[in-house]
């Protein structure tokens, strides 16, 4: 392992998935290696964006939000197995991690900062639901209409666990992948130092609060700046509490380490939705955290 | 270090969030399955071990050692042992672990020279050490160990290995071990001298996974021995060079979820060449009553069968004890070779201090007598004999 | 008798197991929450059934049943 070391250095390849900034960061012997290794698992994030996208017509997913109300979709394994998963977050969160909880987007518009009408917020909540998802036989319905399902609560870092796996298959032992912040680590730097890794400062955009050392498994922030406005004072942001139709403000920044990304992405959310209880569900997953709460006290475990 | 924090590394909530992620397709890559330890643990566990042994009343005149007179039950204190016990588990990577146990006794008391009869004072110190190098890849698993043990009259040294393989889904784990025990005997009455007894035994074992609340073993195992097998420092003890027995074991762990509580059920047969079969029945209920305690009330009963050559107690002959049959070749007044029947009832207290550190407290309390046998008939003319442990631990993980 | 003893025994076993196998449930790595707590896993307290299997072995005539190795001793 030692001995590849020397003819390593370290490359970063950026690219644009998910909507957001990406990339990707390995040691190789030489570029054209590095292109050829990370392409594989840019396609590899790409090929989730697509399938599992609300916005384009021929993914899975907006085959299966076309047909609430209607006929079962069957699923292929991979998807089969993300909404067991689903299912899982659902109970173990009391149904605080939803992910039928989309539709309140229809309510909420980051870009025009008024509050929604309450009626309009109950009509939502009444699509709303992951009780209300029919799963047998490997197939998927909604027994209402007008439901809709995304990804949205661990898409990312799904994607980010599965290029890097793909990259490992490659043959890459130091690295990661970084999606927007949602981030997955395949080994420390070529020397066997960890990769130092900047948690940004919930309010203010270019200004680290700390940073994390990290050589394997999964990081995940989130806060409540990435997509947020403010009226009279308050900061309204865009993570929806699915019970009432409201913005979590507990928390201004949740970041977890875990094992998988996807695991620490759900971790972050969750803590986020738990508000006040966030903190002991946090200290009972047993996972190393960071966390900024409202009143800006850090918290941490490590 | 390992990609994985190991599932029992974890607490409850961690460990499962973590299962159900890795169930997602190829997050988790080659690594899927049991890695090193992420963390150290460091444990100590202190034993204080009594025994006492009732003396017969007046019924059998002349038999004993204390005037029946005094009460009812009247007791002469045996054995009592003092031992501390540390155990070091060190991860090296992903791939590699090492443990290490080491074991101080402290033995003083007194023993009976035949049967339940004279008692004869001893103390003695023995320490124990034993290593392991474990090497995890990811279908299974393979442990090195060696041990060696020493006191005043015994030394034993021993080589083993085990090696554990488990089926994709991590339901089914089997495991076969092989350990060979070369030991040397210096009785300090010098009734023989440099005598040394060596065996290897076997296991074969299956961990079967039924359901969510349900895991299984079954165990196998095959010891050969030979070598000196008597006791030096008991009367007429004359024991054969050689020793084979077999066992076979069931254990079963159920856990009820809504009650917060699991039961923990074994049993082991037992069968040897010299004539004793027993069966070993143990239960214990594991009951969760929050704020990181835990309660488990246990139960043990044993039963046995005489070996071949045990000469059976005569208190008509008291003092003296009994003659071994005109003849014989082999012959023991060892109580641990009659027939009996041994019941013990226990309680263990868990406290998890925090995510690192817990500690435990347990008080078994075992008596042994020869009418307790399951059926049969149990050995006459022994005392009953009692114990009582008291055990008490830390474990703290960095 | 002891041939008769264990044939018995591993009769009764033989069915045991084979019932038990019918009743064998295929359990999912997200479902194995319960099965990972310290009380359902075999020889949690290592330190305790050292001195379990030390304490009974000396006062029993039966030894073993789960593991290979561990040393002897004098006991008496």
């Amino acid at each position: 392992m030692t001995t590849e070391v020397s003819k390593q250095s370290t490359h970063r390849l950026h690219f644009k998935a998910m909507g957001s900034a990406c990339e990707i960061v390995l040691a190789a012997e030489s570029y054209s290696d590095v292109q050829a290794i990370a392409q594989f698992a840019i396609d590899e994030v790409l090929r989730i964006e697509r399938k599992y996208s609300r916005y384009t017509d021929d993914s899975i997913i907006a085959k299966i939000n076309q047909q609430a109300g209607k006929s079962p979709i069957p699923c292929d394994d991979e998807t089969w197995a993300l909404f067991q998963f689903a299912t899982q977050l659902f109970e173990k969160s009391d149904g605080l991690f939803d992910m039928t909880s989309g539709v309140l987007r229809q309510a909420w518009d980051f870009k025009n900062p008024t509050l929604p009408q309450p009626e309009k917020l109950q009509e939502l909540i009444s699509r709303m639901g992951w009780q209300k998802v029919q799963l047998q036989n490997q197939s998927i319905r909604f027994s209402q209409e007008g439901m809709e399902i995304d990804l949205g609560g661990f898409g990312k870092e799904y994607a980010a666990d599965r290029a890097a796996n793909v990259l490992k298959e490659k043959g890459v032992n130091h690295g990661y992948v970084n999606l927007a912040g949602d981030m997955r680590f395949i080994g420390p730097k070529p020397s066997g130092e960890p990769w130092m890794i900047g948690i940004q400062n919930p309010r203010q955009r270019n200004e680290v609060i700390a940073t994390l050392p990290m050589s394997h498994g999964g990081l995940a922030t989130s806060g409540d700046y990435e997509k947020y406005f403010e009226l009279n004072g308050k900061r309204y942001c865009h993570v929806l509490n699915p019970k009432t139709g409201y913005p979590v403000n507990y928390w201004r920044t949740v970041s977890v380490s875990a094992p998988i990304a996807v695991l620490a992405g759900c971790t972050t959310t969750m803590t986020m939705l738990k508000e006040e209880q966030g903190l002991s569900f946090l200290e009972s997953t047993g996972f190393d955290f960071l966390a900024i709460d409202s009143s800006g006290q850090f918290h941490t475990k490590k | 270090m390992a990609a994985i924090k190991h599932h029992k590394q974890l607490p409850e909530l961690g460990a499962a969030l973590l299962s159900a992620a890795m169930a997602l397709p190829c997050v988790m890559g080659v690594a899927h399955a049991e890695s090193a330890p992420e963390k150290g643990t460091l444990s100590f566990k202190y034993l204080d071990y009594k025994e006492r042994q009732q003396i017969a009343d007046g019924a059998s005149a002349g038999y004993g050692l204390s005037d029946s007179k005094s009460g009812a039950s009247a007791f002469d204190d045996r054995i009592r042992v003092k031992a501390t016990a540390s155990k070091l588990v060190l991860p090296i990577n992903s791939e590699w672990s090492m443990s290490g146990t080491l074991i101080t006794d402290s033995i003083s008391g007194a023993s009976p020279a035949y049967h339940t009869e004279a008692l004869t004072g001893m103390k003695d110190f023995r320490r124990a050490v034993d290593t392991s190098l474990t090497h995890y890849s990811p279908d299974g698993t393979f442990t090195l160990g060696v041990n060696h043990s020493g006191e005043r009259d015994y030394v034993s040294r021993g080589v083993s290995l085990l090696a554990t393989r488990a089926t994709e889904n991590k339901n089914t784990t089997w495991t076969a071990g092989i350990g060979v025990n070369r030991d040397q005997i210096n009785p300090s009455n010098r009734i023989v001298f440099n005598e040394t007894k060596n065996g290897t035994d076997l296991l074969l074992g299956v961990t079967q996974v039924m359901s969510m609340n349900d895991i299984v073993q079954f165990n196998l195992g095959y010891y050969k021995g030979h070598g000196y097998y008597s006791d030096p420092y008991k009367i007429y003890d004359e024991r054969p060079r050689n020793r084979n027995h077999e066992t076979l074991q069931t254990r079963w762990n159920h856990h009820f979820s809504e009650l917060n509580a699991t039961t923990r059920l074994a049993y082991r047969f037992y069968t040897d060449n010299w004539g004793i079969r027993s069966h070993t029945f143990d239960a214990e209920w594991v009951q969760n009553v929050g704020w990181g305690w835990s309660a488990a009330p246990a139960i043990r009963y044993y039963t046995q069968t005489a070996a071949k050559f045990y000469v059976e107690a005569d208190p008509s002959l008291s003092p003296f004890p009994p003659n071994p049959p005109m003849g014989a070749q082999y012959f023991s007044e060892d109580q641990r070779m009659s027939a009996f029947g041994g019941l013990a009832f226990g309680m263990k207290l868990v406290k998890q201090i925090n995510l690192d550190t817990k500690v435990d407290f347990k008080f078994e309390q075992y008596g042994q007598k020869g009418s307790w046998i399951l059926s049969g008939k149990g050995s006459q003319g022994l005392a009953p004999f009692y114990a009582r442990s008291i055990q008490v631990g830390l474990t703290h993980a960095f | 008798m002891h041939n008769r003893t264990f044939g018995i025994l591993a009769f009764v076993l033989v069915t045991w197991v084979m019932q038990g196998c019918s009743m064998i449930q295929s359990v999912e790595p997200w479902q194995k929450g319960n099965l990972a707590k310290p009380e359902m896993t075999f020889d949690n307290d290592p330190l305790e059934t050292g001195y379990k299997e030390h304490i009974y072995s000396s006062k029993e005539a039966s030894s073993g049943g789960s593991g290979v190795g561990g040393g002897g001793c004098g006991c008496n």
